[in-house]
């Protein structure tokens, strides 16, 4: 498991008390809910280097943040390196729902917030110029 | 299990619609919408896996006390570790899809549940934790590899981590084999007698070759398969046959041989009866192994009891 692409949790026991759960900003199908996970449930956030993030590597079960630790120690520390270790209840975890993907979807063109872009425009800039640029003119 | 695919029917346009999106190459995250069929399928592909791995550390574990040197001993522990960690990550992605762990432990150590047919065997030497090693995770990998691409993404994310650690016990084994492979003549024939009793059961591995049936091409379409039982057969072949020639050994099946043609080995036909009888427990190490789970799970029941009070008391005290 690798990185911070948690799944929405699950509609049936025992991940199932999520979509009861689940609540919309007004009328129409609810946009986030808590992932519905099992109370024992915990959620492990490695930390690879100092310095560096967080990053969630599974779950483990375990009735307190303690013994949790522990676990996620033996579960997600044996081989790879890590400095830290974050454990928090997987229900405690809020998600937007998968069908509300759609919302981050850009509603427009969004080059204009890429580096890129800018040195994209130059190089077209650049050789229109020399397209442009004829001996007999100088 | 409460829900068989049989007793809901699905709406025919959901059904529709996910058959389109996983044809097209998409995955699916826990919790999102599935056909009753595919949860059903999918975790019983995943609940035999985990009940696998922590019926697998078994017979490599009858060799920890006894490994011929304190650096074999560490590296053996450490993939007996393993595989009972890769029991922990799968039994967690089972119960996205609607068990609980402690309902799919209780199941398989009363002996209801099924798990892997290699690991119904005895495993009598330290040669036989080389074929472990080597063959059977060998044959594992070819499985689980293919597996990665499944349609299910928190499998496919558990898989990518376990194939990355069996890389490390094939490794291994190919070390342990390799030492006794150039070690003295006893050695030498350890190893062939061991290969010898574990062929039939590697060949059985990958399961018979599937029926062309509506069901093989649901699951294939639905990518909770992703390759047959003979492809992977066949590229299991083809990757280690050569391992048992390049050191002189000799295939236990003599009608082996590579056919350049059709690009495939043939081999004798297994006794696939006999692969039916050891799948449901009844091989020649089942009762044995399935009793020294029992023995723990019941030895161990006070301390799931305890934390399943002290989880109690934390909720009530959050409560309070």
């Amino acid at each position: 498991m690798s990185s911070g692409d948690r799944p929405d949790g699950a509609p049936s026991p025992p991940d199932g008390s999520g979509a009861d759960r689940a609540r919309a900003a007004g009328p129409g199908p609810a946009w986030e809910r808590p992932l519905g996970t099992a109370p024992d449930v915990w959620a492990v956030f490695v930390q690879g280097r100092h310095r560096d993030m967080h990053v969630y590597a599974g779950d483990v079960h375990a009735p307190d943040a303690e013994m949790a630790l522990v676990l996620a120690k033996e579960s997600y520390t044996r081989r790879d390196p890590c400095v830290n270790l974050w454990v928090v209840r997987a229900d405690h975890i809020h998600a937007t729902t998968q069908s509300a993907s759609e919302m981050f979807a850009p509603a427009t063109d969004k080059s204009y917030r890429f580096g890129g872009s800018y040195r994209q425009q130059r190089r077209i800039l650049q050789s229109s110029y020399k397209a442009s640029y004829r001996e007999e003119d100088q | 299990m409460s829900t068989t695919p049989s007793a809901v029917v699905d709406d025919p346009e959901m059904l529709a619609q996910f058959t389109e999106r996983i044809r097209a190459g998409d995955q699916l995250e826990a919790g999102e919408w599935m056909p009753a069929e595919y949860r059903f399928e999918a975790l019983r592909l995943i609940n035999m896996h985990a009940n696998s791995e922590i019926m697998g550390a078994l017979p490599e574990r009858e060799w920890i006390p006894r490994a011929p040197s304190l650096a074999r001993k560490m590296a053996l522990t450490a993939k007996v570790q393993d595989e009972v960690g890769h029991g922990m990550l799968l039994y967690r992605v089972a119960e996205t899809l609607g068990r609980t762990r402690d309902d799919m432990v209780a199941e398989l150590v009363a002996g209801k549940a099924r798990f892997h047919n290699v690991f119904h065997y005895p495993a009598e030497t330290w040669a036989d934790v080389a074929i472990i090693q080597v063959f059977v995770d060998g044959a594992a990998m070819q499985t689980q590899g293919a597996l990665r691409s499944c349609s299910y993404a928190p499998y496919s994310r558990v898989l990518k981590r376990i194939c990355y650690e069996e890389d490390f016990h094939i490794q291994l084994g190919l070390d342990v084999w390799r030492s006794l492979a150039e070690g003295t003549p006893r050695q030498r024939a350890m190893l062939q007698d061991a290969l010898r009793r574990w062929w039939t059961p590697i060949m059985h591995f990958f399961g018979m070759p599937d029926r062309v049936s509506p069901h093989t091409e649901k699951m294939l379409a639905w990518r909770i398969k992703v390759k047959s039982n003979e492809e992977l057969r066949q590229q299991f072949l083809r990757k280690f046959v050569p391992i048992i020639l390049e050191y002189g050994l000799e295939v236990p099946d003599p009608d082996l041989r590579w056919v350049e043609e059709e690009q495939r080995y043939v081999y004798t036909e297994p006794d696939w009866e006999e692969l039916k009888r050891v799948g449901r427990n009844g091989g020649p190490k089942s009762a044995e192994r399935l009793a020294l789970r029992q023995r723990f799970y019941q030895q161990h029941a006070w301390v799931r009891e305890a934390m399943s009070r002290w989880l109690t008391t934390q909720a009530r005290g959050a409560v309070a």
